[in-house]
């Protein structure tokens, strides 16, 4: 609880560098393109319809019952921004050395940061998976407005994960090599593009340790089944993520004031 | 007069491990767990039970030869660092210019600069807004305002960062070694701005070599040596100082 209300402080004392660190990240990102901010739904749309062309008609995966191009946007949507918020995060306080060297800044503000900057992105990726739900006759239900929650798990999970990397990586640069391994397993390891009931049952009890298959599967209930999600869904993703928000807060703290020597 | 004590130095050591560089990748520490050693060879204390009261409006210069723990001691008074033992505790505002522009985004331009930085240093939108033109006003760069800040010549960059970095009155000012950027009648201008925030009860803490401007200054020299303080004083310390590192030199 301690270490909660004091994120909470520092966020509010720095609320306005958080927002800073945002701005500077998206004008960076889209200096000099021609569509600038058009490209965060541009992006995922082309890049998801790539992915859905392979996977349905060359590989010919298909999901029984529902539209698999949708199936795979909101596993897509859901673990692209794990994946992208926690690579930022993790160089996020290496590459912001020669700041925490000469000033004094709360060094959670950089992780965060990253995670919130990538979120924004992330609510902008929805209007294409919006845009897919509607076309292809899918249509939204009532149990959508739940979805808010599964996304807050996600980003808790996700920023949870970042602090843990973004202190590994400060003590070991090999840890940039190391999750970009990691990260591409997880990628075939997370039933993203196929269903899960397509692999072995012993396989699948491995594939269910990983906290994003029930945020996705969480998110595919509702979106995909229409359905509101069972009560042990609900207790699953949220406890999942409380703790490795918790988890990643207390690494993170802990070690924070040894990063300085580890320039 | 019984005056206010503004940072409070307690019995601070600082110790750095000279080998750490190395650590930083797997294999090293493979190897070093493969090979069972430790290792605390290289420990060098940087700071050696420093003990420093400084008191409201004081302007204390610190000198030394290089590597003396000058910086070091700057960077833990403005919490940069955690020293390894000891304490320090600061009564007021820290506006650290221990290294200027340490916030910029060279991709930027000069006016995002400004709100970025002042950001850095822990101001609100609103206060950045209502001193912004100030800022323009005292760096002389009204007509650059919009350009990135990678197409500046250093002096400029030096310019709108001091100018961001003294907006405010801080209570405690550190500035280590600035005033040598920028051409002559800026730095004319910075000095002014200085020595305006001391007269107006700033607590000041100077580094510079140049003993010709610590004399000008400060009313309290402090001069460390490999991490100790040799002498404290006024500025008769500078003349000390000069004649011990002039009479090295010769004995060498």
């Amino acid at each position: 609880m301690k270490t909660i209300n004091e994120l909470k402080s520092i966020y509010t004392k720095y609320n306005f560098l958080i927002q800073q660190l945002i701005t500077r990240d998206f004008k960076v990102k889209y200096k000099r393109s021609f569509l600038g901010v058009l490209w965060s739904l541009l992006y995922p749309l082309m890049m998801m319809t790539v992915l859905a062309i392979v996977f349905s008609n060359v590989f010919r995966f298909s999901t029984p019952g529902v539209n698999y191009l949708v199936y795979l946007m909101t596993g897509l949507t859901l673990y692209n921004y794990f994946s992208e918020a926690t690579n930022l995060a993790m160089s996020s306080v290496v590459a912001n050395f020669s700041l925490i060297n000469k000033v004094y800044i709360p060094k959670y503000v950089f992780p965060l940061s990253k995670c919130l900057f990538v979120g924004i992105n992330f609510l902008f990726t929805l209007v294409p998976l919006y845009l897919v739900i509607l076309f292809t006759g899918t249509g939204i239900n009532f149990w959508h407005v739940l979805l808010p929650i599964v996304f807050i798990c996600l980003f808790l999970f996700t920023i949870g994960i970042g602090f843990i990397l973004s202190t590994i990586a400060v003590f070991m640069r090999d840890m940039f090599y190391i999750y970009g391994i990691l990260i591409s397993i997880l990628t075939y390891m997370t039933p993203i593009m196929y269903d899960i009931n397509m692999i072995s049952k012993e396989f699948q009890m491995i594939l269910k340790l990983n906290p994003l298959y029930h945020y996705i599967s969480f998110a595919r209930t509702i979106i995909l089944y229409g359905e509101c999600p069972s009560i042990s869904q609900f207790l699953i993703c949220i406890a999942t993520s409380i703790l490795t928000f918790i988890i990643g807060i207390i690494v993170f703290k802990k070690n924070q004031d040894k990063f300085i020597y580890y320039i | 007069m019984e005056q206010e004590e503004m940072i409070v130095i307690d019995n601070v050591s600082m110790r750095f491990n000279l080998g750490i560089e190395k650590n930083n990748s797997l294999k090293q520490i493979f190897v070093e767990f493969l090979k069972g050693k430790k290792k605390d060879k290289n420990q060098f204390w940087a700071l050696k039970n420093i003990d420093i009261n400084i008191k409201k409006g004081e302007v204390v210069g610190f000198i030394g030869s290089n590597g003396a723990g000058k910086s070091t001691l700057l960077k833990i008074i403005a919490g940069v660092m955690k020293p390894t033992k000891g304490k320090v505790k600061s009564y007021g505002n820290i506006c650290p210019l221990i290294e200027l522009g340490a916030g910029f985004d060279m991709e930027l331009t000069a006016r995002e600069n400004i709100y970025l930085n002042g950001a850095v240093m822990g101001y609100t939108k609103k206060f950045i807004d209502s001193k912004f033109q100030n800022i323009v006003d005292f760096s002389e760069l009204q007509e650059f305002l919009d350009v990135p800040l990678k197409n500046f010549s250093s002096g400029m960059i030096a310019r709108l960062a001091f100018s961001i970095s003294t907006i405010v009155e801080p209570e405690i000012l550190i500035v280590d070694e600035i005033l040598s950027v920028g051409d002559i009648s800026f730095q004319e201008k910075c000095e002014k701005r200085m020595t305006a925030m001391m007269s107006g009860g700033t607590t000041v803490l100077y580094v510079s070599h140049s003993l010709e401007s610590i004399k000008k200054i400060c009313n309290k020299v402090i001069w460390l040596d490999h991490g100790v303080i040799k002498e404290i004083g006024g500025k008769k310390v500078c003349d000390n100082f000069e004649k011990y590192m002039l009479g090295g030199e010769k004995n060498e």
